[in-house]
């Protein structure tokens, strides 16, 4: 059944869902554990279009971009609401923004009216006064506090509104009417290598045609727990897809999510990878805690578990290929697949019902599937979920494409895979060198699958490009094709292997995206440091790859041979960690996730040619390759810190 | 059909002793005093359930016993499947197969109390015309013995398999997380014992499979699926919501197969006992296969009712009693809107009844 709202634009499918779902509730609040605040789909309209005759009161104009400074919070879907039906576009971010970014932001969006979400930021804004000359008003969300002389509330505009429209006022209607599909509907600014954020264009014809390609059956019996900023694009596309369904949307955060899993008993959630790994390590630790006859029942129930699936993806066709099938290897363990599938099945089926449900049922119970986006998903982690019945969704994307390029649906299941791209859209695997084509490529065995290299991608998704950054735009996208920067490859059952960035942007598992370049820049100044690498992708923290500077320690009075004699010394060692904690600090202006958490020395200096280019920058992907092995030990070391 | 030799050698009824044991057991470890209490929260679903577990079943058992002309030690079993009330595996069944659980485990509850008075008197209202025919068989040959059913000793068999149940409970009571892992185990054991048995036979017993009639197979599945379905019916008839219509279905079907197990080993003797026992065994068997395609087909229809419902529910859990769900126009088909019973909250349709009425 196709349960899904399709409109011209965001406004319009504010609109029509209001029209369907009515009276059905759109959001819903937490006040206490058992007692939510439920907004309709009728009221939420009503009150967007009051608020956007409030707004055109206060002069926004048609395509202006109004800031929207918050996290998750009714409010923040009304302020949005409200933005979309007067035909502007919300500039939104967290209330983590710093304040570089809110005067570069502000100021490089035009910005003349912005919400802000709480006391704390406006406090922060108004002390920025001065260097935000654009800035005409601002608007507080939060509806507990009075206006002020020098801001407004949202009630206050919505009320102004209201009693236009009481009046008769329809300039909000018309406003709606105007919008064209290459309009915006929001400017998200990314941070950029050079520092600077950049402010990306994502038009209404971009999440149109994402609510078109995504497949996801959502129904207006379902229910999304939602825990990830709204701000985030993810989370944005996420939060309009079920709009488009009629789904309720329950306002949920990382403290209470156990008990809201409980009571809410989402079918449906989208998170990143962050949060299934700490409900995975949470099962686990249940399992090892449990009694020996209960952790002997779980481990028989998942070892079933994987040779039956195992087995009956093999039989789908459901199993990773990264070498072109052989169909004399096919046609001789078909049976072998076959027969197991059928001796497992009976006793799996006893144990998923006795063993495993009530493991699922630690997650809600009702979940139908899970997506995860906003940074890739250990292997390990994916094949857990998908073995204990909890299917688990990946999505492939990035705010430049609104972000799905490609999702890995329940019919599809690969695991290790992001699974194809969605309809209208094209990808292509690039050299990362020459630039050539890989895939699709006639002259290539298979069209080039299976072959790594950079992912390009070309369809309605992508954006019109950076806001006042045409040379950023030209070098990100030529001729329709936006270069990812991500290596991947097009397995052979057509689906996307993501195995890597080759553009040094880190996107950890919570996913925040960071720079590594200017924690690397500032960590060279030491004395101490000849070279450092920043790694982390798909890691909670970030850590550090150091060639300590040989001369900078004999300054210091050192007395040392070699570099590798240095790298294991443990004097240096605890020199060099003085020196990160010193340098990269809150105190220093560096957020929270750009803080090095662990680092391995390297006994042996990076040379030109082989780590570093031509022009002394480092090789990433080569430098990523050589020391695998550190960094495992980076990582592997907290985890089992943490267990 | 005659047994040349015994179905079951010693070692095996030894492992059966311990399978109904566990199982049994396992069956304690599930229940609490307080499922019993909710007996009383669901008098209709337990007086329904009630007449189609010993109204319906036994007849029906009595009925293919007739229609097919069985072997008397063979129809004697299969009325004595028919008695039996229900065990644990409904209840497992009726949580995937999106029913009423508490209402399937208040009847199993309600069920193994009543059986201990309906079994003796049902055996004897049934089995009456074929034990008449076992005697005469036996007159005939000059044994000179009369076939009775040992009534006293069905009784404490039934009592002496309840006392396995005590002790489950009692772990419950003690440890509720040991008392779960108890109820696993005792299922794995259940289907490795009956998968055993099955093995060795075909195994010791090839022939068996072959010799054994048509129609003792097609009883043995009958009367399963007739309970299904006509405990359906029969809950639909009297409009109890679907919940509780796929529960009773399935309580019904699914009987407490361990108990008849303890029964025959205990209260008849050979040749009988084989015959009685192979029967037990087919039911047991095709039992758990077919009550997981019925499930899987409860599971199908009811998806869309059930989702209703439970949507419908938590908006009443977190929103407040009073807050009533309204679906866009058309959404609900009209089974639904139009019968507060099928599955759509009751109350907060009786709660838009009175609100649109006219103060």
């Amino acid at each position: 059944m196709e349960n899904r709202i399709l409109a011209k634009n965001l406004a319009d499918l504010y609109c029509k869902a209001a029209e369907r779902y009515s009276a059905l509730p759109a959001f819903a609040t937490r006040k206490s554990e058992l007692d939510w605040d439920p907004v309709s789909f009728g009221e939420l309209y009503d009150r967007g279009l009051n608020l956007a005759t409030g707004l055109i009161e206060l002069g926004v104009g048609a395509r202006d971009h109004v800031g929207l400074f918050g996290d998750n919070r009714f409010e923040w879907i009304l302020a949005d609401y409200g933005v979309q039906l007067c035909g502007a576009a919300d500039v939104p971010r967290g209330r983590d923004v710093t304040d570089a970014e809110l005067i570069y932001i502000i100021n490089h969006a035009e910005i003349k009216i912005a919400f802000l979400e709480t006391t704390v930021l406006l406090g922060r804004v108004l002390k920025l006064k001065k260097e935000l000359p654009k800035l005409k008003e601002i608007v507080l969300l939060d509806s507990d506090f009075k206006a002020g002389d020098q801001y407004r509330t949202i009630d206050e505009i919505e009320h102004i509104g209201k009693n236009l429209r009481e009046k008769g006022d329809r300039r909000a209607e018309d406003r709606i009417e105007g919008i064209r599909p290459g309009d915006l509907f929001t400017l998200i600014y990314t941070s950029g290598t050079t520092g600077k954020p950049k402010g990306v264009m994502l038009t209404h014809e971009n999440m149109m045609s994402q609510i078109r390609g995504i497949t996801v059956e959502l129904s207006c019996t379902d229910r999304v727990l939602s825990i990830l900023p709204v701000w985030h694009i993810f989370e944005r596309v996420f939060e309009i897809f079920t709009i488009s369904c009629g789904v309720c949307t329950y306002y949920s955060n990382v403290r209470h999510l156990a008990n809201d899993l409980k009571n809410v008993e989402p079918t449906f959630m989208g998170s990143a990878p962050r949060l299934w790994e700490s409900l995975y390590l949470k099962i686990r630790k249940n399992v090892k805690q449990a009694h020996p006859m209960r952790q002997i029942l779980f481990h028989t129930a998942y070892f079933l578990s994987r040779q039956y699936r195992s087995s009956a993806y093999f039989l789908t066709g459901k199993k990773l290929y990264l070498e072109p099938p052989s169909t004399v290897k096919r046609i001789l363990l078909t049976p072998f697949h076959a027969l197991r599938w059928l001796l497992v099945l009976p006793i799996y089926g006893f144990f998923n019902v006795a063993v495993l449900e009530p493991v699922r049922m630690s997650a809600g119970g009702s979940l139908k599937a899970t997506i995860s986006g906003g940074g890739a998903l250990p292997v390990e982690i994916d094949r857990f979920f998908n073995y204990i019945g909890i299917p688990v969704l990946e999505g492939y994307g990035m705010t430049e494409t609104s972000p799905v390029i490609a999702v890995r649906l329940e019919e599809n299941i690969i695991i290790g895979t992001v699974g194809p791209t969605l309809q209208d859209t094209e990808v292509r695997i690039t050299d990362i060198e020459t630039g050539e084509i890989i895939y699709p490529n006639p002259a290539l065995p298979h069209q080039g699958r299976g072959v790594k290299g950079e992912i390009r991608v070309k369809g309605p998704q992508v954006m019109k490009g950076y806001y006042r950054d045409p040379e950023q735009t030209k070098s990100t996208i030529q001729n329709g094709w936006l270069r990812t920067g991500d290596l991947g490859m097009i397995t052979f059952n057509d689906c996307i292997k993501i195995l890597g960035r080759s553009k040094s942007t880190i996107v950890l598992l919570s996913g925040e995206n960071l720079e590594p370049e200017p924690i690397e820049m500032r960590l060279t100044q030491s004395p101490f440091i000849e070279h450092c690498m920043v790694v982390g992708q798909d890691q909670k923290h970030i850590g550090a790859l150091i060639v300590p500077n040989i001369e900078g320690f004999r300054d210091d009075g050192f007395k040392v041979d070699s570099l590798q004699e240095l790298a294991k010394d443990s004097e240096a060692k605890s020199i060099i960690h003085d020196e990160i904690k010193r340098m990269i600090s809150v105190e220093n202006g560096y957020k929270r996730f750009e803080l090095i958490h662990d680092f391995r020395l390297i006994g042996e200096c990076f040379s030109n040619g082989e780590e570093l280019t031509g022009l002394l920058k480092m090789k990433r992907h080569v430098i990523t390759d050589k020391y695998e092995k550190l960094i495992d030990e980076i990582y592997h070391h907290e985890t089992s810190e943490e267990s | 059909m005659e047994f040349t030799s015994q179905l079951l050698y010693p070692l095996d009824q030894v492992l059966l002793a311990v399978m109904i044991f566990s199982i049994m057991f396992g069956m304690g470890s599930s229940l609490t005093v307080d499922d019993f209490k909710t007996v009383a929260r669901y008098p209709r679903g337990i007086l329904i359930g009630f007449l189609s577990q010993f109204g319906l079943m036994p007849f029906f058992a009595y009925g293919l016993a007739v229609f097919f002309s069985l072997d008397p030690a063979y129809a004697i079993s299969l009325i004595l499947i028919g008695c039996l009330p229900g065990g644990t595996t409904s209840n497992m069944f009726a949580y995937f197969a999106r029913g009423s659980v508490a209402l399937s485990i208040a009847m199993t509850t309600a069920s193994s109390v009543m059986a201990l008075l309906m079994m003796p008197f049902l055996l004897e209202f049934y089995t009456t015309g074929f034990v008449d025919e076992i005697s005469a068989e036996l007159q005939a040959s000059g044994a000179g013995i009369e076939f009775v059913i040992p009534t006293g000793n069905i009784i404490a068999s039934l009592v002496l398999v309840l006392v396995p149940v005590l002790l489950g409970m009692f772990l419950r009571h003690k440890s509720p997380a040991w008392a779960k892992t108890a109820e696993d185990t005792a299922g794995f054991m259940g289907i490795i014992v009956i998968i055993y048995l099955i093995g060795t036979a075909v195994i010791r017993h090839t022939g068996l499979f072959l010799q054994t009639p048509t129609e003792i197979y097609v009883s043995a599945i009958c009367v399963g699926l007739l309970g299904f379905l006509f405990g359906y019916w029969m809950s639909r008839l009297f409009k109890l919501s679907p919940i509780f219509q796929r529960a009773i279905s399935l309580e019904t079907g699914i009987q407490n197969g361990p108990i008849a197990f303890a029964i025959i080993l205990l209260s008849f003797s050979e040749p009988y006992q084989s015959q009685m026992l192979w029967l037990a065994i087919l039911y047991s068997t095709f039992i758990v296969i077919s009550s997981s395609f019925v499930t899987l087909y409860y599971r199908k229809v009811g998806k869309f009712d059930y989702e209703v419902f439970q949507n419908t529910t938590i908006h009443n859990r977190l929103f407040g009693e009073e807050y009533v769900s309204k679906y866009p126009e058309g959404y609900l088909p009209d089974r639904i809107k139009n019968d507060p019973s099928q599955g759509s909250n009751p109350g907060q349709i009786r709660k838009a009844a009175e609100k649109a009425k006219p103060v």
